[in-house]
């Protein structure tokens, strides 16, 4: 439960975070202000998301990564500055992770998530994955899910990207609504209704809702050959052809699926220097897939693959823009958190969140 | 399969390409600084960036490339000199200064592959768009309110510019409303702004506070003196100012009984006994609580009546040491004459039966603040990108209008593309000859109100020359500063231009010239001056809930290119949250 600490903010936060406290409210200010965050992975997707929740203002922000900064990062991420190679990457971006907000506290992390035990998840508020391997964020989400403890993951493949939030069994938060203003009578006993007082029609009011989350396995463990499923019509097009536009709430789902399986695969992401060999693989895994999903692989564009590769930043800056507002969302427990899944395509520029996992 | 090279995830045609065209982003602010830095990553190499405004605290939760220590710096010259930070072999220009600057000419923006929009007012985006329309070169335009934001392609011949639709001005409120019967917090604040003017700035004969009579068949005395010599000659009392506002004034408007039969009447105020007899010295807090922003407490009245004089004697000093002659600006972000319009309004507030308002509402109303969070502004600078990768690849028709909402739509979209459209055939700015009709009384229009309300605020020109087709081609407006000013004075009937006459106008900065038609009216609606023939009438626009059809587009919290950092116009900031918008 996040507590709203202290509660006096100073003159200097009043001063900093006016312009999203006019939008979000105080008490969602204080609310992030008490949040400690993890954020794992520190490539294109994870220096986005670190910006955002520094700039939002949590409490602490640890930047959790084992890797070191190749050629490579200094043009994916725009925290560590150059000739930084060799040299840790949460390491390197903790200066300027750090400048973007002196009222957070950042730390650097260089373990690797896989050696940290159960209790050192339980420090923090939120915890947000990226670059992680399946079978790791299953099971950190089950930790999570277990503490009560806001779990995100996100990823960048290319021109695409997902997120996925666990926000536990029961999400309570508040939306804010206009007030609304009674239907006006005819003449009543005090006479005119345009004699009482106006009633200001800006006035808002907090409604109390709880959302339900299911866990990252259930989510997953998704049923590829049901029918029903498969012939849903309610579902948003995503690929068409020529002729006809393909119904199916499975295919957005059908990118990170791949990535993953090839994460697992390879220990790593597909790589640009080994483009020829990565993108074999690709495609011998999207086989397997879209056979798995029943789709046809005609829906594709043949060269998918090709857009697959590394991490674009724009797209970093898409998924960790929508990351870092669910994460806020979550910590501030205000407005209504996206259930379960955001993915997006470059390409189209189309952004959908759906819902993967028991009904 | 052919073999593919890539750089990073882009083919390396497209990787190349980026490496050597040059880009021009305007605004180095929320958008700005989220563009400049994706743009450095996806690998533009020549990049120039304009931004006339300075660093100031308020932007630090958002606009990553600046510090504290920035603060009162340009911000185009921090952007560039952060961004080499991590991205050392970027050739960035910085310019700190104004893109309606006459120096960035036609020639100038020829010069670039193609132009990002990052502005947060609707003129500098008109501007720009003439001046991309004249270059014919790609612009992308986008803005941001909240949680919503909305990305755009405009290409010459190919899709709408962004003067193809009208788009709803801003909200003013008629005379009466402001003067007489304010029914709304807004309508107090704007009457606060306007008090602010006529004591300590330029007096504008647009913004009077006292009652009105026009409005109202009246008999009763109507000679009045000017709200400033009023206040001079009391030495700017603040008890006799307060007295005459918000009592005499207030029973005068008690005595134009008319305006009360359907409304609640008004109650004056009167100093001794809200003060002096009340006793405490700041009344009982609405309230309050100790964790609040000490800002989004509300005073009672005894409060405001301490805060209404203290801000007049802080105003009065200020501007005795300005000297004669002077005129303060108010500015928001100055707390004595934040402090005067709070407490102002309020006292107003509570005289026509309304809630008061906390000084920090007041300041959203009055400053005509939008609330801005940086991840809005990372998600828009991400999609301006892509779109622009898709025009560098020559992919235009793939391009998209694209909304950002806060929730999914129906169809679980978050992210909405939309086809771009095509010009608009009547578009007085992008059409092969553009034309327009104004109906207005050219006995009472002078040629300065032609050129600044017409020509410059209507249809966004900066610096127009017209002639009038007469068979002589009578010079009526020139831009050359003093060549034509003997004119600005004199009516348009002193210049033979009636029911029928038509006008050419040129600006050559913009390379646009506009025919405008005129129609001769005599009984056009009060406090109108003009009116543009074709064009929906002034109103507030209801929020449309659909963006796929909504084209609903407002333009900015500021009616002038001024940076933020300055005074912003008297004019109202819609209620901007609908789906598709643009500010």
């Amino acid at each position: 439960m996040i507590e709203k600490e202290d509660s006096i903010i100073s003159e200097e936060e009043a001063a900093q975070y006016d312009r999203q406290i006019r939008l979000w409210g105080l008490d969602a200010q204080k609310r992030l202000r008490g949040s400690r965050v993890l954020l794992v992975g520190l490539r294109g997707l994870g220096a986005e998301v670190a910006k955002n929740l520094i700039l939002a203002g949590v409490k602490g922000l640890t930047m959790l990564d084992h890797e070191l900064v190749t050629e490579e990062s200094c043009r994916a991420q725009f925290l560590i500055p150059v000739n930084n190679q060799g040299q840790n990457r949460a390491q390197a971006s903790l200066e300027r992770a750090q400048y973007l907000n002196p009222m957070v506290e950042v730390k650097a992390d260089t373990d690797r998530v896989e050696t940290k035990p159960d209790e050192f998840f339980l420090q923090f508020e939120a915890v947000c994955l990226t670059g992680c391997s399946r079978d790791l964020m299953v099971r950190v989400d089950q930790l999570c899910f277990q503490h009560n403890i806001k779990l995100f993951c996100g990823d960048v493949f290319g021109y695409h990207g997902y997120m996925f939030s666990d926000l536990g069994q029961e999400h309570n938060y508040v939306e804010e609504k206009p007030k609304v203003v009674k239907p006006k009578t005819e003449e009543s006993n005090d006479g005119p209704e345009a004699k009482k007082t106006k009633i200001d029609p800006n006035e808002t009011t907090m409604i109390k809702k709880t959302a339900c989350f299911c866990s990252l396995k259930l989510a997953l463990e998704v049923d590829w050959t049901n029918e029903k499923a498969k012939s849903s019509l309610k579902h948003t097009p995503h690929f068409s052809t020529t002729q006809s536009i393909v119904f199916s709430p499975f295919v957005p789902l059908f990118v990170p699926t791949v990535l993953l399986k090839f994460r697992t695969d390879k220990g790593r992401d597909p790589h640009p220097e080994s483009f020829e060999a990565d993108a074999m693989l690709l495609r011998q895994i999207r086989d397997d897939v879209l056979e798995a999903m029943g789709l046809s692989s005609d829906l594709l564009p043949h060269d998918f693959v090709s857009y697959c590769f590394s991490e674009m930043a724009p797209v970093c800056a898409v998924v960790g823009g929508v990351l870092g507002q669910e994460v806020v969302k979550a910590l501030s427990q205000r407005d209504a958190p996206h259930k379960n899944f955001f993915f997006f395509d470059g390409m189209k520029g189309s952004g959908v969140v759906d819902y993967f996992g028991p009904k | 399969m052919v073999t593919l090279q890539l750089v990073g995830s882009l083919r390396k045609e497209l990787a190349d390409s980026l490496s050597t065209c040059r880009v021009l982003v305007v605004g180095a602010g929320g958008i700005g600084c989220e563009l400049l830095k994706n743009v450095v990553l996806t690998g533009f190499k020549n990049i120039e960036v304009i931004d006339l405004d300075i660093i100031d605290v308020s932007n630090l939760n958002r606009q990553f490339l600046f510090q504290k220590k920035h603060v009162g710096k340009s911000k185009a010259q921090v952007a560039k000199e952060s961004v080499l930070q991590f991205c050392p072999t970027a050739n960035i220009t910085a310019y700190h200064d104004s893109i309606m600057n006459p120096d960035y000419n036609v020639e100038f923006f020829r010069n670039f592959m193609l132009v990002m929009n990052a502005l947060d007012n609707r003129v500098a985006r008109n501007h720009v768009n003439r001046m991309c329309l004249a270059a014919d070169i790609p612009l992308i335009e986008s803005g941001t309110a909240g949680y919503l934001g909305q990305v755009t392609v405009i290409k010459k011949g190919l899709t709408e510019c962004y003067e193809c639709q009208p788009k709803p001005t801003q909200k003013t409120f008629p005379g009466c409303t402001i003067r007489n019967t304010p029914s709304e917090p807004i309508h107090c604040i704007v009457w606060a702004k306007y008090l602010f003017n006529q004591l300590f700035g330029e007096e504008d004969a647009d913004q009077e506070v006292s009652p009105d009579t026009s409005c109202v068949l009246w008999d009763g005395d109507i000679k009045r003196v000017s709200t400033k010599d009023w206040a001079r000659s009391t030495g700017y009392d603040p008890v006799k100012l307060f007295n005459k506002l918000f009592k005499d004034d207030i029973q005068y408007l008690l005595t134009m009984d008319k305006l009360w039969k359907k409304r609640k009447a008004p109650l004056p105020l009167d100093w001794l006994e809200f003060v002096i007899l009340s006793g405490c010295v700041i009344a009982c807090p609405q309230g309050v609580t100790g964790t609040g922003l000490k800002d989004q407490q509300v005073l009672g009245v005894g409060g405001y009546c301490q805060l209404f004089s203290r801000s007049v004697e802080t105003l009065h000093s200020v501007l005795a040491d300005k000297g004669d002659g002077a005129e303060l600006v108010w500015d928001k972000d100055d707390p004595p004459a934040m402090d005067f319009v709070t407490a102002a309004a309020n006292l107003r507030m509570y005289i026509f039966s309304m809630n008061m308002k906390s000084r920090f509402d007041i300041k959203s109303m009055a400053g005509n603040i939008i609330p801005a969070i940086a991840t809005t502004n990372a998600v828009i600078a991400g999609l301006i990108v892509l779109e622009a990768l898709k025009i560098l690849s020559g992919d235009v028709e793939q391009c998209r209008t694209i909304f950002l909402n806060k929730q999914p739509n129906p169809r679980k979209k978050l992210l909405v593309p939309c086809a771009l459209d095509p010009p608009s055939a009547n578009c007085y700015v992008c059409a092969s000859k553009p034309e327009v009709t104004v109906k207005l009384n050219v006995h009472k229009t002078l040629v300065l109100a032609l050129q600044d309300k017409i020509l410059k605020e209507k249809f966004g020109m900066v610096a127009p020359d017209v002639q009038i087709e007469d068979g002589k081609g009578t010079i009526l407006i020139s831009s050359e500063e003093g060549e034509t000013e003997a004119n600005n004075c004199k009516f348009l009937s002193d210049f033979a231009i009636r029911n029928g006459s038509r006008l050419q106008v040129d600006d050559f900065l913009q390379d646009y010239t506009l025919l405008v038609n005129v129609i001769h009216c005599e009984n056009l609606e009060k406090d109108v001056e003009f009116e543009v023939v074709g064009d929906a009438p002034d109103k507030a626009p209801t929020p449309t809930r659909s963006q796929e059809e909504g084209k609903n587009i407002a333009n900015g919290n500021k009616e002038s290119s001024e940076p933020s950092t300055s005074s912003e116009g008297v004019q109202v900031n819609l209620t901007l949250m609908t789906f598709s918008l643009w500010l």
